[in-house]
């Protein structure tokens, strides 16, 4: 059984940072491992504990981008593919997905994970569009996975409630970060990590898939969301300071 | 994976990130492990880097952008009492030339790029595949056998070599736990240190400071800035950021019931100083542990069969008020414990007293020199006198020196004088003066 | 040819507020620009939907009706979607982002090579690119984005435009759609409802969200009783949606719901950037929390600060005496 987990690393929203002339500037160059995407290797790593099978996952990105590859390696992935950008070209979630379509198009592969969601972007395009573009079954917004045969049970958070969709192999599943906890790489793990294979490949061959047309959408700038301005904080008496705020949302701001 | 490393490096500071570099440079196998998500995670400090060490570590660092913020060429003491600064002020373009004696640095960024650079040797060394630096990872042993330290533990996971460097930073657990240092240190040589980050245009911080490309400034401050409490205040310059903060003794703050966060509220809404910060963004605020830099709290010793002591771990560090100086000393102890270790590994030889030349090649380094040379200075600084006394009787001579009123003026030495019968008594003074020429 | 369709999204036969908000959008736009503003329903039963759509005057109500959607599943909707753009054709396809229309947004931008934009708080179409504006970094910066190419088809967070009715004759026009149960690639095994009430949280005029704070069945039991005096809908943090107390579909923040209310009440909650970027967009925020530096209380407009077991009886007890 194969598993792919497409990785992507991202900025560490938890860092500073700051807009300067239109572009966004984190402070520390803070970079990490999608955290939806650790929920995805999580999953696979454990499907593969109880299973058995073998875990690459994919990554598309600069040089620097391969620090986040050992990172699952150190999780327990088996190997790793990194797809090489020279990082001057901005690519969307639609071209993302071209490029792995065009990397997965001679693999052979029962379930592609993804994450649900960039946590920098939220776009959450890239799964579904690679699913079509491969032509798989799939299901997004996972929280829950299990195997049966070679058929993915997959429980999906909807609008009002969850629902049990079988998938049959291959498929594709985004996972979301409230199906488990990624573990922390232990030391061994890390230690092993880099002696586990990891194939480069330049992006450029695999720009097949990629026309002219394939960058749809771009940014063109970033601003600051507008602070809201704090407001009031009560400490004292619980009784008095209930009562009062109590009130006031109703005289002051009408809202009860 | 029972293979056995030439080294165990416990936390990934400036010490420990140093003593790698050293290793990696010296083809060593070892292991640098670090408790944080990244290197310098938990190391919210930053400042000053005195000296030239870097350079030694990382050849021509300043033609890299990353890293550094910038140079320091421009100093000043500050004494200020509620309303009124009195400076010492130098600048020189002495300063100018590279290696710098002084570079600012921010420490999320600072030793997330010495860990880089760390990486490229080790990728060039023999132990290209073999030795590592790990994060997110808390060593929560020393394993000993027989009085000699032979690898740690983490978790359940035990990992084994030839020495183990600790470099575990001001909260030295592990150094306690192997024996060296009484479980037990007094709040009174501790401090806090509290700082803010401040961020502004660039170029309005290059005007407002006078910068000139990657010039910079630091600033201390005595008096009013800490509230009566023992300890002080800086200013450094960050590429388009301030840095501000306090430190502050634990003993004293507790003692006169005051929080440190107020005090560094007040210390900005001090005129000279609300006027440097003005149209700031505050992004950033950190508190962290420091050492007074007081001998008394040092471990008896820094080694021990198989280990050695480095950094702040071995309370490493002076503040004799000129300006704190803990990262030099954290990075110039690393690079020697690490030498000391390629040494013995020629011999194999981890014994006690081979590891002892560890503390041999410390108190020959300016660190131990300094440290044993101006101890009398750090007591100074400690006095009450001088966190109160002083800066409010050298601000009323300036305001007097620097008023001119319609009236006849009185001579420097008589406003001295009133000064000084308003704010300290001449014997106090005296006594000051006595010590402080001792100090120095 | 019509210009702008909009996907009318429903939920227990209801036509959801927010794919109104997007409809009204969508005529703002066309009205301004000379265009047409037209709208789709894909359900089992389309009939009351149409008649209470047109009260929002699209230009066209297509309907495709099939048995099959009874239940949200991609691979049906997927092929009805696609279907209905290859014939109506429409620049900008437009849907209120909800969890089935993520579902689908990809795919089908992949399917009709399309440019896809997901979350949108703002956006706008002159006939040439579509702007719009993006919560980014966890809500933290708002990007600037724009289109290449035709069609675009995107998703608008609730409560970004307010719901205007329109006057006008509304075309209703059919589609017709086979779906052979053997296209369906996957099979819904269940569906497990949420066992929460009712109330949609994106639609609520006031929310109340409990956190870690909320320790047991005392602290639920105050939360319950304060949405019920409010008439509110209830939300939860991740801390609380992870434990299994309260049911993943209250989930709000980046992973959960995105909601903007007139009332915001949260208690227990400490105030994550991933909680907060669902919720920050609320008019009046109250905080309850025993922590004086807890981050929530740098949003809230008003910050209770205290213990939750002790604030809660006597604020209760306030609103009840202010409701009458
Ligand atoms: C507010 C403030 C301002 C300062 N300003 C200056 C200045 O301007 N100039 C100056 O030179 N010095 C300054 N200092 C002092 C300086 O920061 C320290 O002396 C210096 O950081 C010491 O370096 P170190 O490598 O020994 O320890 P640290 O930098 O503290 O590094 C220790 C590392 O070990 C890790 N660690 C600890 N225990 C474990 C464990 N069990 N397992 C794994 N990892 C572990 C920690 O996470 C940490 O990363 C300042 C300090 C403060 C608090
Ligand atoms: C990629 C990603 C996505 C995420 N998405 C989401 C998301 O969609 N939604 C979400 O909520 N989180 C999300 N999180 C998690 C988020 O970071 C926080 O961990 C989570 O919001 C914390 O929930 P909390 O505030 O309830 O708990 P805590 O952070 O534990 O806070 C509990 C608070 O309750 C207070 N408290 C305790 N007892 C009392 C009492 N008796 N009275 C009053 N106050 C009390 C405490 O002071 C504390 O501030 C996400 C995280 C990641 C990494
Ligand atoms: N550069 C990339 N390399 C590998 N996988 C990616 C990349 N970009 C997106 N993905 C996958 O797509 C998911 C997010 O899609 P999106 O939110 O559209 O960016 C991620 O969680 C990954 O699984």
């Amino acid at each position: 059984m194969k598993f792919y987990v497409c990785i992507k690393q991202v900025p560490d929203v938890n860092a500073p940072l700051q807009i300067k002339e239109g572009e966004l500037i984190q402070d520390a160059n803070r970079n990490i491992l999608n955290a939806y995407d650790a929920s995805a290797v999580e999953e696979a790593l454990v499907l593969k504990e109880a299973h058995g099978g073998e875990i690459e996952v994919v990554l598309i990105g600069p040089d620097k981008a391969s620090e986040t590859i050992r990172k699952a390696l150190a999780m327990g992935a088996d190997s790793g593919s990194h797809i090489l950008t020279e990082g001057s070209e901005e690519f969307d979630s639609f071209s993302y997905a071209k490029i792995l379509a065009e990397f997965f198009k001679d693999k052979e592969y029962q379930y592609i994970f993804c994450g649900k969601q960039s946590q920098d972007t939220d776009s959450g395009l890239t799964g579904s569009m690679l699913a079509e573009f491969l032509d798989l079954p799939y299901a997004t917004n996972a929280v829950g996975l299990q195997l049966e045969g070679e058929n993915l049970i997959v429980k999906r958070q909807g609008d009002t409630g969850q629902e049990m969709i079988e998938l049959p192999a291959p498929s594709l599943v985004t996972c979301s970060n409230d199906m488990n906890d990624p573990r922390i790489p232990s030391l061994k793990g890390i230690m092993q990590s880099k002696r586990k294979p990891v194939n480069t490949i330049a992006v450029s061959d695999l720009k097949n898939g990629l026309t002219n047309g394939s960058i749809k959408t771009s940014v063109v700038g970033y601003e600051e969301k507008p602070k809201r301005e704090p407001g009031k904080k009560y400490e004292g008496e619980p009784d008095e300071i209930a009562k009062e705020v109590a009130q006031l949302l109703d005289s002051a701001e009408n809202v009860i | 994976m029972d293979e056995k490393f030439d080294c165990i490096i416990v936390g990934a500071g400036v010490a420990g990130l140093a003593a790698a570099m050293t290793l990696a440079r010296n083809n060593m196998k070892f292991l640098l492990i670090e408790k944080g998500e990244f290197p310098g995670s938990k190391n919210v400090s930053g400042g000053v880097l005195w000296g030239s060490d870097l350079a030694k570590l990382v050849p021509n660092y300043w033609e890299e952008d990353a890293g550094w913020d910038r140079f320091i060429n421009h100093r000043r003491l500050t004494f200020m009492d509620d309303q009124s600064t009195f400076s010492v002020d130098f600048k020189s373009s002495h300063f100018n030339q590279t290696p710098y004696t002084g570079v600012v640095v921010l420490r999320s960024k600072f030793d997330r790029w010495l860990a880089e650079k760390v990486e490229e040797a080790i990728a060039e060394s023999d132990y290209a595949m073999d030795s590592f630096i790990a994060t997110n990872i808390l060593v929560e042993e020393v394993l000993m056998e027989d009085g000699k330290a032979v690898g740690i533990r983490t978790g359940e996971e035990k990992f084994y070599a030839d020495s183990v460097i600790i470099a575990e930073g001001v909260n030295n657990l592990l150094t306690r736990q192997v024996g060296l240092q009484d479980s037990y240190v007094p709040a009174d040589h501790m401090l806090t240190g509290i700082k803010e980050i401040i961020r502004f245009d660039q170029n309005v911080l290059e005007d407002r400071f006078q910068l000139n490309g990657r010039s910079g400034m630091s600033n201390e401050f005595v008096g009013f800035a800490t509230d009566g409490v023992e300890g002080g205040g800086f200013l450094y310059t960050n590429k388009d950021t301030l840095s501000l903060g306090l430190v502050l003794g634990l003993k004293d703050l507790r003692e006169k019931g005051k929080k440190p966060y107020d005090i560094l509220n007040t210390f900005k809404k001090h005129p000279v100083i609300s006027d440097m910060i003005q149209g700031g963004e505050v992004v950033e605020y950190s508190a962290h542990i420091v050492s007074s830099g007081d001998k008394r709290v040092m471990p008896k010793k820094l080694h021990t069969h198989g280990l050695v002591v480095c950094g702040e771990a071995a309370n490493l560090l002076m503040n004799a008020g000129k300006a704190i100086q803990g990262m030099d000393y954290a990075m110039r102890s690393g690079i020697l414990a690490a030498e000391t270790i390629v040494e013995n590994k020629k011999t194999d030889d981890f014994s006690e007293s081979a590891m002892k030349k560890y503390q041999n090649r410390l108190d020959d380094s300016y660190v131990m020199k300094d440290i044993n040379n101006f101890q009398d200075a750090v007591h100074l600084l400690h006095d009450p006198v001088m966190t109160q006394k002083i800066p409010n009787l050298i601000c009323d001579f300036g305001r007097n020196f620097f008023s001119i009123k319609n009236e006849p003026t009185k001579k420097a030495r008589e406003m001295m004088s009133d000064s000084i019968k308003e704010h300290a008594s001449y014997w106090e003074l005296l006594k000051l003066g006595v010590k402080g020429g001792k100090a120095l | 040819m019509s210009n702008l369709l909009t996907y009318i999204s429903v939920n227990d036969g209801k036509i959801k507020r927010s794919s109104l908000e997007v409809l009204s959008r969508c005529n703002e736009i066309a009205e301004k620009n000379g265009k047409t503003s037209s709208a789709i329903v894909i359900s089992d039963d389309c009939s009351t939907i149409v008649e209470n759509l047109k009260s929002y005057g699209p230009s066209v109500i297509y309907t495709i009706e099939d048995p099959i959607f009874k239940n949200h599943l991609n691979t049906p909707l997927l092929k009805a979607l696609t279907l209905a753009m290859s014939e109506i054709n429409p620049d900008v396809m437009a849907f209120a982002s909800t969890e089935g229309s993520k579902d689908i947004l990809g795919a089908l931008a992949a399917n009709r090579n399309a440019a896809a934009l997901a979350d949108v708080s703002e956006f706008d179409w002159t006939g040439d690119a579509v702007t719009a504006k993006r919560p980014v970094m966890a809500s933290k910066i708002i990007s600037s984005v724009e289109t290449k190419g035709s069609p675009v088809i995107l998703t608008v967070r609730s409560g970004s435009y307010d719901t205007v009715e329109k006057s006008g004759e509304s075309k209703v026009q059919s589609i017709p759609f086979t779906f052979d149960k053997n296209e369906l690639k996957l099979t819904l095994k269940e569906i497990i409802s949420a066992t929460g009430d009712k109330v949609d949280l994106s639609e609520a005029e006031t929310v109340i969200a409990a956190g870690r704070g909320v320790k047991d069945e005392e602290g639920r039991k105050l939360i319950d009783e304060l949405a019920a005096v409010l008439n509110a809908g209830i939300g939860a943090s991740r801390a609380l949606t992870e434990s299994g107390d309260y049911d993943p579909s209250l989930q709000i923040g980046q992973t959960g719901k995105v909601v903007s209310p007139q009332l915001y009440i949260a208690v227990g909650i400490s105030g994550a950037i991933q909680h907060v970027a669902g919720m920050a967009n609320s008019k009046v925020i109250v905080a309850i929390n025993k922590d004086p530096d807890a981050p929530i209380f740098e949003i809230a407009d008003y910050g209770l600060v205290g213990d939750l077991y002790k604030i809660l009886p006597p604020f209760i007890d306030e609103l009840k005496k202010i409701k009458g």
